[in-house]
């Protein structure tokens, strides 16, 4: 009965509404209850207004602040970056590298002024001593993260830039030593970057470009660049990380090529400006490093380390499964299409991706044994 | 080679009489006892073995990984077992790590037992030794020892625990042999009669691994994780070669990798693992038949009508009678004559081939498939499981230990087509599609078309593993494990007696506790009058427009609501609403009441008059693979990932693919059944 009522109801409900309305219209006295509902629907108008554009604090004001903030702290960064690379900031500059209007760029500084985060000596625009530790805690805020996408999440290295673009804003001084705590203190980037520590230091960046490194000498990666984009991606299809050795075997104007272990590769001149890297102390033995993803079936190779580009977890999961330098490891048989492959380690039959065999570096032994 | 296990029988302190598996209540105990180890251990049989099948199972608090806790008791004292997740290290990289970690330094056993495999006495002692840096009071527990002697195998166990400074007690669980010398042991390293002195490696690191200031040239990631590891690798390597000798020949070995080398072929690997599974299907299929007509001929034929007559005499009231016996009576018994023999030959033939070792061969077969799809190998195995009960199968992707996979293979289980839904596909298949080729053909023609829709879920389990690996489930962890361990001849009957008690069980108990509640809602709404008709004809009323759009109609939609407890009852529930909707006479058993009928023609007859065509046959093959999962499914869900959210994602996943895809094969059927008689 009820659902017959509710059905046809609902109906009427419509032509009902109408016909009050034009019953009030005819000035016709309005029942107290409907004043009151036309009240109550007037105030939850006005108190949604008010929380959407209240100044400062509604919901457009926060976040008109945040974006505020936000551009603050990338002219920042710019200003830091022009004064490490010993460049002189200009109002253009900043306006190109921000893709912001001259105008917008103008009032940003003047804020940065008023903020004390800025001075102006003559045409010159400079970060004061505050500007400067501003800087590097957004720094640091964006290093922090990219450390933590790379180690504890499941992100791919593309898209941790992008990532840390965001979040570098909105980490607050307390999430944020919260967070380097969590991670043990790093003090480098995925990337290679040093992260500045609290207090405002940076560990050394080191390295030199690909372009003047010296020919056929042991090398190591001491820092990929990660922007543009499509040049990191190129890189990391290389299968190129920070710690990786290599070697350039040969230079010339339009390329470059380099060995990395046992395959050779070629950069293109912008490509391989975003490397830099440093001479490999000691003996330089190890450019050329077999893989454990080299090994046939029923050969055999004995650890000598796990690549750098392994991550944390996955790395650490292999430490416990025994993968350690000396450990010797037997390929024993692969699946029927090739990929993975099970590996006797300490005893015990463990199957690997392809992928993860190609992060251990090992030295072939010679077959003794029949298969 | 210990002198062990025969003189057992004769010893003063041999005492299995003492040995009473307590019940449920775990809370008045006198030792605490942890259990650890490596994963493949033999550590669950360890655990039965000592607590009888009466533990209780939950989660670690505020985690979504399974703990299992049982007690015994032992000359006097009780024990309680806490069985801890299999772990290769304590340094606390994964949860299951941390959860080790966390209950032996905080929770403080007064035992700590390790289970430790004496095939692979190197890589198990590695764990041993970092738990000796927490805690003295340790038992090392050497498992395994019949395959040890298998393999040729010699453990000089008492060299070894010289070496640790910790007992070590050599058993093989799996025969129950040695496990008195344990029960000992442990009540006397409890009582502390037995002090060890545990030998540490003084690495600082498993104690406090948080603090760790890094030196601004320390470029290397995990450097201070690879030195602890190393640190007690190295020891391990020692001790086990001190401890360890090796026979001549081996010749079990090779019988091994033989084996190995065969099954995972190029040529042989996969005929092999489609024979052995098809195998399995077969044999669940073909056996359950007859157990299966049995059982329903006496829950239903013989059990309901005696209930009926008793009721009646008994005085008891129409509807109560209606709503009990024939609602929630009938739904059970339907659900257990249909459920319960596939499950009773499924589980332990599946079992059986996991005991033997074989299926881990599966997974590292088919894990190059999964990776492109952004899953793990293993998940073929939860799969397959999931082609017996999708529960069971959800249950099952504990095996997989990366986040991301794990939950993957959990979302898309419920693609994998059910026992419990078989008998709806068989049926519409042999009576729609059947009929249509002639009738040597038929019986060919509906297997296949039930296998196509099997081989259907399998391929849209491929996509949306690699759309929720892309999409929602980007950010997760993922990292690949598969160890293959070595193939030991199976208990057959303790397999048996396991996977009954374990899995079968289980499901069953979840089936009927949503069943009954199931049976009274069909009887009550088919039998409810509203305004002089029944509620479920006012639902059908409502539902029919939207079900005609999807080429079904509105009982279809409300027998597979009602059926969201079980998916056996569909069709007995189709059944007796189209009966009582197109108020046929002479057929069905009365209003609320579900049947089926035999003849094949006599149920066609009855959908034909609720105006089934060969699209609804169709469409509701279709819908009964890619509707939301049973309720014991949800529910078993939201316990393994611990979230509301991902048993809504599992919920809304495959049903809004079904409304999509019946909605479409419907508009497009239409579109070129006019075109044609246009």
């Amino acid at each position: 009965m009820t659902f017959v009522t509710v059905v046809s109801g609902r109906a009427r409900a419509s032509s009902g509404w109408r016909g009050k309305l034009r019953r009030i219209e005819l000035t016709h006295p309005m029942e107290s209850f409907q004043i009151l509902l036309a009240l109550l629907a007037a105030g939850c108008a006005l108190a949604i207004a008010a929380a959407l554009f209240w100044p400062e604090r509604g919901w457009l004001g926060r976040w008109r602040s945040r974006r505020r903030q936000m551009q603050l702290e990338d002219c920042l960064k710019y200003l830091h970056t022009a004064e490490l690379e010993s460049v002189p900031a200009t109002l253009p500059g900043l306006s190109a590298a921000r893709r912001i209007s001259l105008s917008l760029a103008a009032e940003i500084l003047l804020n940065l002024e008023r903020l004390g985060f800025v001075e102006r000596k003559a045409s010159a625009i400079q970060l004061t001593p505050a500007g400067r530790r501003r800087a590097l805690l957004v720094l640091r805020a964006h290093r922090l993260w990219e450390r933590y996408l790379a180690d504890e999440t499941g992100y791919r290295e593309l898209e941790w830039h992008k990532q840390a673009e965001k979040q570098e804003h909105r980490l607050t001084p307390p999430e944020l030593e919260a967070l380097a705590a969590r991670l043990q203190n790093p003090t480098y980037d995925p990337h290679g970057d040093p992260i500045p520590t609290r207090a405002g230091e940076t560990p050394p960046q080191s390295g030199m470009p690909l372009a003047t490194a010296p020919l056929d000498t042991p090398l190591r990666i001491a820092h990929i660049e990660d922007e543009p984009e499509p040049t990191y991606a190129e890189l990391l299809a290389v299968g190129l990380s920070p710690g990786m050795e290599l070697q350039v075997v040969e230079r010339s104007a339009a390329q470059m090529r380099i060995r990395v272990g046992q395959d050779e590769h070629i950069l293109r001149p912008p490509v391989a400006a975003n490397l830099l890297v440093e001479p490999q102390p000691g003996t330089g033995v190890q450019a050329a490093q077999a893989r454990l993803s080299d090994l046939r079936v029923g050969q055999r190779g004995a650890v000598v380390d796990i690549a750098q580009g392994c991550r944390r977890i996955e790395r650490r999961r292999l430490q416990d499964l025994g993968v350690l330098p000396g450990t010797v490891i037997e390929a024993e048989f692969a699946s029927p299409s090739s990929d993975p492959v099970a590996y006797r380690i300490r005893g015990a039959l463990i199957a690997l991706r392809r992928e993860q065999a190609a992060h251990i570096l090992v030295d072939r032994l010679e077959d003794t044994r029949e298969s | 080679m210990s002198p062990s296990h025969r003189g057992c029988e004769g010893c003063p302190v041999h005492a299995s009489a003492n040995l009473a598996k307590l019940g449920v209540d775990m809370n008045r105990w006198d030792f605490l006892v942890a259990l650890g180890g490596n994963p493949n251990t033999g550590k669950s049989t360890v655990f039965n073995a000592l607590t009888g099948l009466r533990q209780h199972t939950g989660n670690w608090p505020g985690k979504t990984v399974a703990k299992a806790e049982g007690g015994y008791e032992f000359a006097g004292r009780r024990y309680k077992l806490v069985d801890l997740p299999g772990t290769y290290s304590l340094l606390a990289t994964t949860v299951d790590e941390q959860i080790a970690r966390d209950f032996i330094l905080s929770g403080q056993p007064d035992v700590t037992v390790i289970v430790v495999d004496a095939t692979r006495l190197e890589r198990n002692l590695n764990l041993v030794l970092q738990v000796q840096e927490i805690t003295d009071r340790v038992v090392v527990c050497l498992n395994l020892m019949d395959e040890a002697r298998r393999h040729g195998l010699a453990i000089d166990d008492r060299q070894l625990a010289r070496d640790l400074g910790v007992p070590v007690v050599p058993i093989t669980a799996r025969q129950g042999v040695g496990l008195d010398r344990l029960i000992a042991t442990v009540a006397e390293v409890a009582s502390g009669k037995l002090i060890s002195r545990p030998r540490q490696i003084a690495d600082p690191q498993v104690q406090e691994p948080g603090q760790s200031a890094e030196r601004p040239d320390q470029r290397i990631d995990g450097n201070r994780h690879a030195q602890s590891v190393e640190a007690s690798y190295a020891e391990a390597a020692r001790l086990a070669g001190r401890a360890v000798r090796q026979a001549e020949a081996q010749p079990r070995f090779d019988l091994d990798r033989a084996i190995d080398r065969v099954v995972t072929s190029r040529v042989w690997g996969f005929p092999i693992m489609l024979l052995l599974l098809a195998g399995v299907f077969w044999v669940t299929i073909t056996g359950a038949n007859v157990p299966s007509r049995l059982l329903g001929t006496f829950l239903l034929e013989t059990v309901h009508p005696w209930l009926r007559e008793a009721a009646a005499d008994l005085g008891v009231a129409a509807w109560l009678r209606g709503v009990l016996i024939d609602g929630m009576y009938l739904a059970t018994a339907w659900v257990i004559s249909v459920m319960l023999p596939p499950m009773a030959i499924f589980f332990p033939l599946f079992t059986l081939l996991e005991d033997f070792g074989y299926l881990p061969r599966i997974a590292f077969n088919l894990d190059t498939l999964f990776k492109r799809a952004g899953a793990h190998g293993k998940q073929s195995l939860t799969m397959a499981m999931g082609f017996g009960c999708n529960a069971a199968g959800v249950i099952s992707a504990r095996i997989i230990d990366s986040p991301r996979e794990r939950l993957i293979a959990i979302l898309t289980n419920n693609f994998a087509l059910c026992n419990g839904r078989w008998p709806t596909q068989i049926l519409i298949a042999t009576l729609f599609l059947g009929a249509l080729v002639p009738a040597r053909l038929a019986g060919a023609v509906s297997a296949l078309a039930v296998v196509g829709v099997a081989v259907l879920g399998v391929g849209l389990t491929f996509a949306v593993s690699w759309l929720l690996s892309r999409t929602v489930l980007r950010g997760e962890v993922s990292a690949f494990s598969l160890e293959l361990p070595p193939y030991r001849p199976p208990r057959v009957l303790k397999t048996l007696y396991r996977s009954v008690a374990d899995r079968t069980v289980y499901v069953l108990w979840r089936a009927i506790v949503f069943a009954l509640p199931a049976g009274a809602v069909i009887w009550i709404v088919a039998n409810l009058q509203l305004g002089g008709v029944s509620l479920a004809e006012r639902l059908i009323e409502m539902l029919n427009p939207f079900g005609l759009v999807l080429g079904l109609n509105g009982v279809i939609l409300l027998a597979f609501v009602a059926a969201i407890p079980a998916n056996e009852i569909v069709i007995p529930t189709i059944l007796m609403l189209t009966v009582l909707v197109s108020q046929l006479s002479g057929v069905g058993a009365g209003a609320g009441v579900m049947f089926q009928l035999e003849s094949g023609a006599g149920t066609l007859a009855i959908l034909r008059a609720g105006g089934w065509t060969l699209l609804t046959g169709v469409n509701v093959m279709l819908f009964s693979l890619l509707h939301n999962p049973c309720s014991t499914t949800i529910a078993t869900i939201y316990k393994e990932t611990g979230s509301k959210r991902w048993a809504l994602v599992s919920v809304l996943l495959p049903l809004g693919i079904g409304l999509l895809l019946t909605g479409l094969v419907a508009q497009l059927w239409r579109l070129v059944a006019a075109g044609l008689t246009s």
